[in-house]
C-alpha cells in the first residue's frame, strides 16, 4: 500500500508538472504552453509550476509562451537532425522562436544569431514563412545550432490575444517537421 | 482478493493526498527560486538591467535572448512605489511579480500613446489614503494595486536588431526606480 501510494502521489505529481497536460497545460500541435501562468490568481497547479520552474514567466497581457519538446510526428527533438518549421503563427506584434538546452540556454552557434525573431525572415510572396534549425546549412531561414543530444524549442508571442479569442487550433501553430538526421 | 484490492484502492486514496499535499507545499518551498536570482543581481530601489543572455551560458530565468530586461525591487512598506522614464519607440512592456513569482500585474505599449512609462505601486492601506486623495500623486499615473508589500518590476524591451541592443539597455538604466516621497 506505501509503494502504491508513494508511486500515485509523486508519481502523479511529476507527471502533472513536467507534462501538465490534463493539469492546465494547453496542447496546440507539438506546442505547449501553460495558459494561467501570467495571470494574477493562478491554480494550484499552475502555482507549483511557476515555483518549480523558477523564471520570469511573462505576465498574461505581454505574452504567451509555448514549448516543444517534440516533433510534430511525436519524436524527441535531436540536434543531429535538421528540422523545418513551417505555418503560420497567430496574430501577434512579434515573435520570437529560440532553440535551447535543457537548461534554458540557448544552442545556436556562439557569435551568431541566437533566435528567430519574426520581424527579420525572409519570407514567401503570401507572407508564410519557413524555418530551419539544424547543424547543417540550410535553405531560407537558417539557424545554426551546435552540440549533441535533445533540445526544446521555445515559441514566444508578444502582444497577443491568440487564446482570448478562442480561435486557437492546431492550424494556428507551426508544424515541426524532422527533414533529415546525421 | 477483495483484501488486496482494498490495498491499492487505499494505496491509490494515500496517493491522491500525498499528489495534493505535494502540489500544495511547493510553492512554499521554493517558491522564491526566481525573486532570489533577481535579489542576489540587483539592490531595492534601483534598476537594473539585466546582462544579456548568451549561447551557452545558464539562462535559469528562461530570458529571451532577443529582449532587453531592467528589474527593479521595491519595497511598499517604505511608501508607494514608482517605476518611471521614456522608452525607446519599440515593443516594451512591464510585468509585477510578488514573492512567490506569480504575475500581479502586466501591460505593454500597445495602447500607450507616448513612450513614457510611469507606473505607480499602491498596497492595501495605500490605496486606500489614494482614494481618500490624502496621498498626493502625479495626474497621469498608472496606478497598480499590490496585496503584498515586497514586490519586482520587470521591465521588457525589445530592440529591433542586436546592433541596437546597448543604446536600448542604456535606455532601461536610465529608469527612475523607487519609493515616492509622502
Amino acid at each position: 500500500m506505501i509503494v502504491v501510494a508513494l508511486g500515485t502521489g509523486f508519481g502523479l505529481s511529476w507527471y502533472a508538472l513536467n507534462d501538465g497536460r490534463l493539469f492546465g497545460a494547453i496542447e496546440i500541435g507539438p506546442w505547449q504552453s501553460w495558459r494561467d501562468v501570467g495571470v494574477p490568481g493562478p491554480d494550484p497547479y499552475t502555482r507549483a509550476y511557476i515555483a518549480r520552474s523558477g523564471a520570469l514567466e511573462l505576465g498574461a497581457s505581454e505574452g504567451l509562451q509555448f514549448v516543444a519538446t517534440y516533433d510534430s510526428d511525436n519524436r524527441r527533438l535531436d540536434r543531429n537532425c535538421r528540422y523545418r518549421i513551417d505555418g503560420s503563427t497567430p496574430p501577434a506584434r512579434f515573435w520570437t522562436l529560440v532553440p535551447v538546452a535543457e537548461s534554458g540556454s540557448p544552442i545556436s552557434r556562439p557569435g551568431g544569431p541566437l533566435d528567430f525573431q519574426s520581424a527579420r525572415l525572409s519570407r514567401a510572396p503570401d507572407g508564410s514563412v519557413e524555418l530551419y534549425v539544424s547543424k547543417t546549412l540550410a535553405p531560407q531561414n537558417w539557424l545554426e545550432i551546435t552540440g549533441d543530444g535533445t533540445f526544446n524549442l521555445v515559441l514566444t508571442l508578444y502582444d497577443t490575444s491568440s487564446l482570448s479569442g478562442g480561435g486557437a487550433n492546431v492550424t494556428t501553430l507551426p508544424s515541426i517537421i524532422r527533414e533529415a538526421c546525421a | 482478493m477483495i483484501r488486496t484490492g482494498l490495498w491499492i484502492l487505499g494505496g491509490l486514496v494515500l496517493g491522491g493526498i500525498i499528489h495534493i499535499v505535494v502540489i500544495l507545499m511547493l510553492p512554499a518551498l521554493s517558491a522564491t527560486a526566481a525573486w532570489d536570482r533577481v535579489s542576489a543581481m540587483s539592490t531595492p530601489g534601483s534598476t537594473q538591467v539585466l546582462p544579456a543572455v548568451t549561447a551557452d551560458q545558464p539562462n535559469p530565468l528562461r530570458l529571451d535572448p532577443e529582449l532587453a530586461y531592467a528589474v527593479c525591487r521595491l519595497d511598499l512598506g517604505k511608501g508607494p512605489g514608482t517605476v518611471a522614464g521614456t522608452l525607446p519607440q519599440s515593443f516594451w512592456s512591464v510585468a509585477v511579480y510578488g514573492r512567490n513569482g506569480t504575475v500581479i500585474y502586466s501591460t505593454t505599449n500597445r495602447d500607450s500613446t507616448s513612450n513614457l512609462l510611469d507606473l505607480g505601486l499602491f498596497n492595501a492601506a495605500q490605496t486606500r489614503l489614494l482614494a481618500e486623495q490624502k496621498l498626493d500623486v502625479a495626474e497621469g499615473l498608472l496606478i497598480v494595486e499590490a496585496q503584498q508589500d515586497e514586490l519586482l518590476v520587470v521591465v521588457r524591451l525589445a530592440p529591433p536588431h542586436p546592433a541596437m541592443r546597448a543604446r536600448y539597455e542604456k535606455a532601461l538604466s536610465a529608469l527612475r526606480c523607487g519609493n515616492i516621497a509622502t
